[in-house]
Formats: C-alpha cells, sequence, structure tokens
C-alpha cells in the first residue's frame, strides 16, 4: 500500500519536475544577455569606475547552480567593460546585488553605494511559464498547437493550405507559406445586439464554403476569392454530421429543438452534444445545462441512462481503437482550475473511461467535431496567461 | 461551543456537497448569488468617505465601471473606454469611450465620464471634445494613466437627484442596484442590455455585517456563495475542508502618526522623530504576523508588499531593542517623551491584539504606548477629529500596478500629498522604490504587516475571481443549480 503510494507520488515528482527543469534550461539560456545589459545599467548609474566591490544576496530562492551562473554572467559582463572586480575596502563603489522576485516574475536590485550616496538599479524579468503535463495514457489522446493569439477563438477549420480563425469579431484568412501560416484576409461579422458572455460560434468549411453560426448571426462566404456576407438568423447549428440544434441567441446553450435528421425532436437544453451510429444502434447524448449528461438510444423520447459530474463541453470521433467511437469531454472545472480532457466510450448504458486525463493549462472553452466529422477534434483552450489555443485532438490506440 | 460550531459546519458541508454533485465547466445563466459581508457599508458612492472602502468597492464594482481595468495577471485591458492615447509629454491623455448605457438607458457620453473624473480628481482637468472622447489634462506627468483611472475612486458615475432631493447614482455595469438598505443589505440585479453581454446570474445580493459564526449557529451558511472571513476564523473553517481562498497578502496594517497635514487634530504636538524610530525598532513584526495572523500575515518593511515590487526588502530593519533605547535616550536629552496614544478600530478585534502587542514591545524599549479604542478611524474626516497620537490603519491594496497602488495607498493613510507627483511621474521601477524609500525615512508611518483577505467559497459558485490583492472579479460568476 506505502509502496504503491510511494510510486504515485514519485511518479507525479517526476511529471512536476520535467517542466521545471525545461523552464529552467530556458532561463539559463537567456541569462548572459540579461546580466550583460543589468551590468551595463549599473555602470551608467555609477559613472563607470575602474573598480567595483560586488557582493550578492538571493532572496528568490534560486537553486545554487543557477545563481552561480548568474554571478559568473555578471563578473565577466563587469569584467569586459574593463571594470576590475575588488574586495570593499579597495572599492569607491560597492555593489549590493539582490536576486529578488516579485508575483510577475525576476526582479534584480542593485544598490549602488559611492561614499554617502546610494542609487538603485532595478531589472524585472518575466518568468517562463510550465507547460502543462499527461500521465501515461491506456488510449492516448494526442494535442496539437494550431494557433494562438490573444483575443478569443471560437472555431477554426485548418487545411494543407488553409488557416480560417473564428473570434467574435471576425473571420482572419491564413495561408500557408513556406510552413508559416500568413494573414491573408479579415473578413468582419456585423452584430447588432451584445454578444452574450461566454460566447460561442461554429465554423463550417466544404468545397471551399464558409459557413458561420454565431448567437443570433448567420454569415456565409467562400475562402477564394474571400467574402462572408452576415444577417441576422435563428439558423439551427450544425453540431456533427447528425446533428444539427437550434440555439438560444442570447445565452450559451441550444435550446434543446433539434433540426436536420432529427427535426421536430426536443431534448432538455444543452450545452454540447454528439450523435453516432454504433451497429444497429444510433446513439445520442447531450451535456445538460442542469448538469446532468443524458444518454438516448435510437429515440429522443427519453434518456436510456444520465451521467453526472461530467463537463458540459464534449465532442465525438471516430477512431480504430475499441468500438472505434469515443467522447472527448472536459472536466468538471470551471476557470479557477485547469481543465482536462478524457476519452469516454458508451458501453450498453454505461460510460467508461478508455483514457487517462489529458491535463491541460487553462479552460476548454470549445470542442468541436473537425469538418471531416470523422477522426479529429477541433478545441480551444482559454490559459490563465490570458492566450487563446486552438488545437486538434485525435485518439491512438495502445499497442 | 467550538464542538458545535464544527458540527454545524460538518452540517453545511453535506449541504454543499450534495449541491455540488453537478459539475460542469460551462456557465449557467440564472439564479441569485448571495454573499455574506463582514462589514457594513453606508454608501455605495465610489467617492463616498468610508469606514470600509473596500468592501464598499466590492459592491460598487458590479454596477460602476472604470474606464480601464487590471486583470488577474494585473495587465491593463480596456474598461468604459476602448482605446487610450498620451501626448509625450504624458500630460494630455485621451480616451475613446465605447458604446454603453447608463442604467436609465441614456448612452454614455465623454460629458459625462468627464463630469463624473472631475469629481474624483478636481486637480486635473477633463473635457469632452467630441462625444466619445475624454481628455485629461495634469499639472505634471502622469505615465500610468491608463493603470490610475483603473483604481475604483475613477468609476464613472452619473449623480443625479431625485424629486425628494436625494442622491441617486447611475452606473453602466453588469449589475444594477435594486435594492439598498445602508449598512444592512444590497441587491443587484443583471443589466439585459449590458455590452460586456448580460452577467450569468439573475442577481447577486450581500448581508451586511452579519458574521461567520452567526450562520453557522442558523446553520444558514449553505444557502451563502461566499462570505468573507477574518484570519482567525481560518482555522475552524480549513479544518472541515471548505474551499477557502486567501489573496496574496495585500492589506497594510501601519502605524501612522497623526499630525496637522495628515490628518491629525490642529494643534496637536507631534511625537519626536527619534521616539518614532525607536518604536519602529521595538516592534517584533515577526511575532505579530506569526502569532497573531497565524503565520498568513507577513512583516511589512514597505508600503507595498515584496510580491507587488520585488524591492520590499530593502526597506527592512531588524528589531533592535538596543539601538530603540539609545534613540529613545537620545530624544530624551532634548524633549520630554510623553505616552504615545494609539488608536486601533473598536471594530476588529486582531488590531486590538496588535495595537496591545505594540504596546508591549514599546515598553521593552522605554515607551509608553497607550492603546484604545476608536471607531471611523478609517475614515478620513473622522480621523482628523481624534484625539490620538497615532493610528493603527489597515488599508487595501486598490491597485496591481505599483505605481497606481503607492499613490492610492498615500491617499487612503492621509500622508505626504506632495510626493503625488513624483509616484504618478516616475518612470522607472527604481524612481518608485526611492521615493517609497524616501516616505518612510521620516518614520510618519511604521509598517507592521501585510495581511492576506480571507474567502469563504461554497462549492456551488463557480468562477469566483479574487484577484491578487484581494479584490473580486465577479463578472464571469455563475452559480450552480441555476436554471
Amino acid at each position: 500500500m506505502l509502496k504503491t503510494a510511494f510510486k504515485r507520488w514519485f511518479c507525479a515528482l517526476l511529471i512536476l519536475s520535467l517542466p521545471v527543469a525545461a523552464a529552467a534550461q530556458q532561463e539559463t539560456a537567456s541569462i548572459p544577455a540579461a546580466a550583460t545589459e543589468f551590468v551595463q545599467l549599473i555602470l551608467s548609474r555609477s559613472g563607470s569606475p575602474p573598480a567595483v566591490a560586488v557582493t550578492f544576496q538571493n532572496l528568490a530562492g534560486l537553486p545554487t547552480e543557477t545563481q552561480e551562473t548568474l554571478q559568473n554572467a555578471m563578473f565577466n559582463a563587469f569584467r569586459s567593460a574593463n571594470v576590475r572586480l575588488v574586495k570593499p575596502e579597495q572599492s569607491v563603489v560597492e555593489v549590493q546585488i539582490t536576486f529578488s522576485e516579485d508575483w510577475q516574475g525576476y526582479v534584480w536590485v542593485a544598490n549602488i553605494q559611492q561614499g554617502p550616496n546610494s542609487q538603485l538599479v532595478i531589472k524585472k524579468l518575466a518568468r517562463k511559464q510550465q507547460a502543462a503535463s499527461s500521465r501515461a495514457p491506456t488510449l492516448t489522446i494526442r494535442k496539437i498547437s494550431v494557433w494562438q493569439q490573444e483575443t478569443p477563438i471560437l472555431d477554426f477549420f485548418q487545411d494543407n493550405q488553409n488557416l480560417l480563425i473564428l473570434d467574435p469579431g471576425q473571420l482572419s484568412l491564413y495561408t500557408s507559406d513556406v510552413g508559416q501560416w500568413r494573414l491573408r484576409q479579415t473578413l468582419g461579422i456585423p452584430h447588432q445586439y451584445p454578444w452574450p458572455r461566454d460566447m460561442r460560434g461554429r465554423l463550417e468549411v466544404h468545397d471551399r464554403e464558409i459557413n458561420v453560426f454565431l448567437p443570433g448571426v448567420r454569415c456565409s462566404g467562400r475562402i477564394s476569392p474571400p467574402s462572408l456576407d452576415c444577417r441576422a438568423s435563428d439558423d439551427p447549428w450544425p453540431l456533427d454530421a447528425g446533428l444539427v440544434a437550434f440555439y438560444s441567441s442570447r445565452r450559451n446553450f441550444f435550446s434543446g429543438l433539434l433540426a436536420g435528421q432529427s427535426a421536430g425532436a426536443s431534448v432538455v437544453p444543452f450545452f454540447s452534444g454528439a450523435t453516432w451510429q454504433s451497429g444497429d444502434l444510433r446513439l445520442w447524448i447531450f451535456t445538460g445545462t442542469d448538469g446532468r449528461t443524458r444518454l438516448f438510444q435510437n429515440e429522443l423520447a427519453s434518456p436510456v441512462a444520465m451521467f453526472n459530474g461530467w463537463g458540459s463541453t464534449l465532442a465525438a470521433v471516430h477512431s480504430t481503437c475499441g468500438s472505434g467511437w469515443q467522447l472527448l469531454t472536459s472536466s468538471p472545472a470551471d476557470t479557477t482550475r485547469p481543465d482536462s480532457i478524457q476519452a469516454i466510450e458508451i458501453s450498453g448504458h454505461d460510460a467508461v473511461s478508455v483514457s487517462s486525463p489529458l491535463d491541460l493549462a487553462g479552460t476548454v472553452d470549445a470542442l468541436w467535431t473537425a469538418g471531416n466529422y470523422d477522426q479529429v477534434v477541433n478545441g480551444v483552450l482559454h490559459s490563465p496567461s490570458g492566450k487563446y489555443e486552438a488545437f486538434t485532438l485525435t485518439v491512438i490506440c495502445n499497442q | 461551543m467550538k464542538r458545535l460550531l464544527l458540527r454545524l459546519f460538518v452540517i453545511s458541508s453535506l449541504v454543499l456537497l450534495a449541491a455540488s454533485a453537478h459539475a460542469s465547466s460551462r456557465p449557467r445563466y440564472g439564479g441569485n448569488v448571495r454573499v455574506l459581508l463582514r462589514d457594513r457599508v453606508m454608501s455605495i458612492d465610489p467617492l463616498s468617505d468610508e469606514d470600509r472602502p473596500a468592501t464598499r468597492d466590492r459592491m460598487a464594482a458590479l454596477t460602476f465601471e472604470t474606464l480601464t481595468e487590471l486583470d488577474a495577471q494585473g495587465r491593463l485591458q480596456p474598461g468604459l473606454a476602448s482605446s487610450w492615447h498620451a501626448e509625450n509629454s504624458k500630460r494630455i491623455w485621451q480616451f475613446r469611450l465605447r458604446l454603453a448605457n447608463f442604467h436609465d438607458g441614456t448612452v454614455l457620453t465623454a460629458a459625462d465620464a468627464a463630469a463624473s473624473l472631475a469629481k474624483s480628481n478636481p486637480a486635473w482637468k477633463f473635457s469632452a471634445p467630441d462625444r466619445q472622447t475624454v481628455s485629461i489634462e495634469t499639472p505634471y506627468p502622469v505615465q500610468q494613466m491608463a493603470e490610475i483611472l483603473a483604481l475604483p475612486r475613477y468609476a464613472i458615475v452619473k449623480r443625479q437627484t431625485d424629486s425628494a432631493g436625494a442622491a441617486v447614482l447611475i452606473g453602466t455595469g453588469s449589475y444594477k442596484l435594486t435594492q439598498w438598505q445602508a449598512g444592512e443589505h444590497a441587491q443587484f440585479s443583471a443589466n439585459e442590455d449590458y455590452w460586456g453581454g448580460r452577467p450569468f446570474a439573475d442577481s447577486i445580493e450581500f448581508q451586511m455585517g452579519s458574521s461567520l459564526r452567526d450562520q453557522l449557529m442558523d446553520r444558514q451558511l449553505g444557502t451563502y456563495a461566499a462570505t468573507e472571513l477574518s484570519i482567525d476564523q481560518l482555522h475552524t473553517v480549513e479544518q472541515n475542508n471548505q474551499t477557502v481562498t486567501l489573496s496574496r497578502p495585500s492589506d497594510l496594517l501601519a502605524i501612522v502618526f497623526l499630525q496637522n497635514d495628515s490628518g491629525g487634530r490642529p494643534g496637536k504636538k507631534p511625537v519626536d522623530t527619534r521616539v518614532r524610530e525607536a518604536l519602529n525598532l521595538a516592534i517584533n513584526r515577526a511575532a505579530i504576523s506569526n502569532v497573531l495572523f497565524q503565520r498568513r500575515g507577513i512583516p511589512a518593511s514597505g508600503l507595498l508588499p515584496q510580491w507587488l515590487t520585488g524591492y520590499e526588502f530593502m526597506f527592512g530593519e531588524a528589531t533592535s531593542l538596543e539601538h530603540a533605547r539609545e534613540l529613545r535616550a537620545d530624544a530624551a536629552a532634548f524633549v520630554v517623551i510623553s505616552p504615545i496614544s494609539l488608536a486601533y478600530d473598536f471594530a476588529d478585534p486582531l488590531a486590538k491584539l496588535v495595537a496591545e502587542r505594540i504596546a508591549v514591545d514599546a515598553r521593552e524599549a522605554g515607551i509608553i504606548v497607550q492603546p484604545y479604542a476608536e471607531s471611523h478611524i478609517n475614515n478620513k474626516a473622522a480621523r482628523s477629529s481624534i484625539n490620538a497620537d497615532a493610528v493603527l490603519l489597515r488599508t487595501s491594496l486598490e491597485s496591481l500596478d505599483p505605481s497606481a497602488a503607492l499613490s492610492a495607498r498615500m491617499d487612503d493613510l492621509g500622508l505626504f500629498p506632495e510626493n503625488t507627483a513624483a509616484i504618478l511621474g516616475a518612470t522607472r521601477a527604481e524612481d518608485l522604490a526611492q521615493i517609497e524609500r524616501k516616505m518612510l525615512g521620516g518614520f510618519r508611518v511604521l509598517p507592521i504587516a501585510h495581511i492576506p483577505q480571507a474567502l469563504w467559497l461554497n462549492n456551488s459558485a463557480h468562477n469566483w475571481q479574487q484577484m491578487a490583492n484581494g479584490t473580486w472579479q465577479l463578472d464571469q460568476l455563475w452559480i450552480e443549480g441555476a436554471r
């Protein structure tokens, strides 16, 4: 028992320490340049004395190795500027350098004492963010980052040539240029009423034709030549290949009224849903606004099972693993805690977890089955740093 | 009694556990969010002289907005202004307003914003060159104007009077004030037409002046989404695995010596500088933080905390009774040293303990400190009539920007108004550090501790964001079980 617990702790420690070590390496790489700049500032304030006495203090909890690297970098910077490093009793200029920190990063403070006068030099350095880690999988969810930006992303589309990013105010079209996405065009999305909070949107691209679904607004256009026409509309949104539903235009959920193949049917209001065929069975699943996830088989009159404790965002993905269909779901965390994504299979009336959670450094804002309605799920992550990341998820079978 | 409290807390926890069975990440619309506040607020006007301005600001932020905002990472974000720029001199700034409506349905204009801002700071000139542009002219450069305007005191308020002559305050925020009983109760309802989208909750209700203990006795805690906690209540709550969030140690507890120019009683003889310095050296801050604040507080040596600036450590000087006694003896050779009367907030039991501890430390250095309780010591107007040599004040950290935070803190403490221009004109961190060092040098203010703000959160409340400085950002708040 104790051994198992120890193993778990050891694994957790290992997983946690890996990104820290990587971040430390990145920081070490930029040390000489920052140290040189800092020393130059000290020298310019102190009138470039021929000799200085330098002492160090570490209030930032830097490891000894990092502190020594920093100190050596600064000593080298002084020497490069032809300044001799001497003992305090031999110098008229004493520099006390403190490696401090604030809530956002490192703060280097130099207190320059020249006789009765003292001056300060302060340099702030951003602390690198630690990457999220994923645990050892049984069935593996693979996340590939596609795009990052400062403004919200609602949905996106990508193929070999094009990347389309939908945000609340516009659709941005990027084209591939030697492996880099270059902005080709932005197409504005006019709207009459304020967007609801927790804004959502859906982007569909088929044969270079664009369809955008936003709360109370529908846009259509083309990738080439770029065009987009928007109008007020309550048209239903496509969720995946067989599921079309009406969206509440001033809220963040689907009303429950379905369209398309299930036209006329209604379920309780839901945040996200999926449908797929498993043998003879047609299955639907909806994450209700009441916190319950409902599973339907063959007909939508009443659910065959209800699950609690699921996240509100999910999308279905087709794979060659297990039963062939998995649901990728967000965790029940709210935006104050990091989110995760887990693969779940439906077996009879039960939901079975088939992967370890993929831990993410932020909140999952959206999961949509990608345009080919097959093996890829498009997701959007909102990180605590304020950035939005578009990513794809695929499922890989374990050997 | 303690066992009873614990048992009641367990009952409350079970109620909450049942309520939180249906967790989810996507916000839900609807529901009434009930919040318990420790203190009483008499006016919601961001410019009112309140005993508890931080509590007032928590409620006022729902209904009154600022031109700019600082997010949880301390980054500047647009608020009612969508963009801004300054002339090179940083003496003239222009802010472009977004399209927004006041709660009475009228459109926010630059003239409204200028009139409101002029009330906030009569020393600056505010004008409206066009309907959407607010121009600000200052007598000295203001480097961080956008950060300054994010302070609660610069919230945009349309001030009117009703037919009975009573003041009516109208805001643009995501919630409208629908019920107000001064010092008792406030209710805010969702603004359906808010420019940033209707908020998720239907309403937020605040119950003021009610203690956590009372609610536990009434078995009512489960009906609240959140409750303010004091440091001495944390232990009981944490023992029961409840969700407690602590801000960074952001409030400053400090002794301020009252003088004519710092809100003191006219004619009052100031305490000798050497005696003030001696007292500063005699106070055992570590003991106060570790024992009285149960290791949640941090000994303070500066006006701004180390975590915010990274340079507070420079102002620290270790407790030295020997040096304190020397200074006291030095002063005694020239002046008669009278006992120092120290007023503390009568409504704050921890302030009493701290003041008494300071008196004990002072006695070790041969200085007599006589603590006594006073009401309204945080109220600047009331402070001028206090017959004390010094006051023990607790002030909140109003901004995550060091420059804005320092200028606001100086204003709250009623100290060094002559340094405002220097603080606002500072372009580098070292300039601010030098100003702070200079202000501390005269021992008019003796920082004692930085203290966090604590909050108990019901598991059904989501996206309740307590910022690093303890302020609340409730614009994404939603509640479980709402329809």
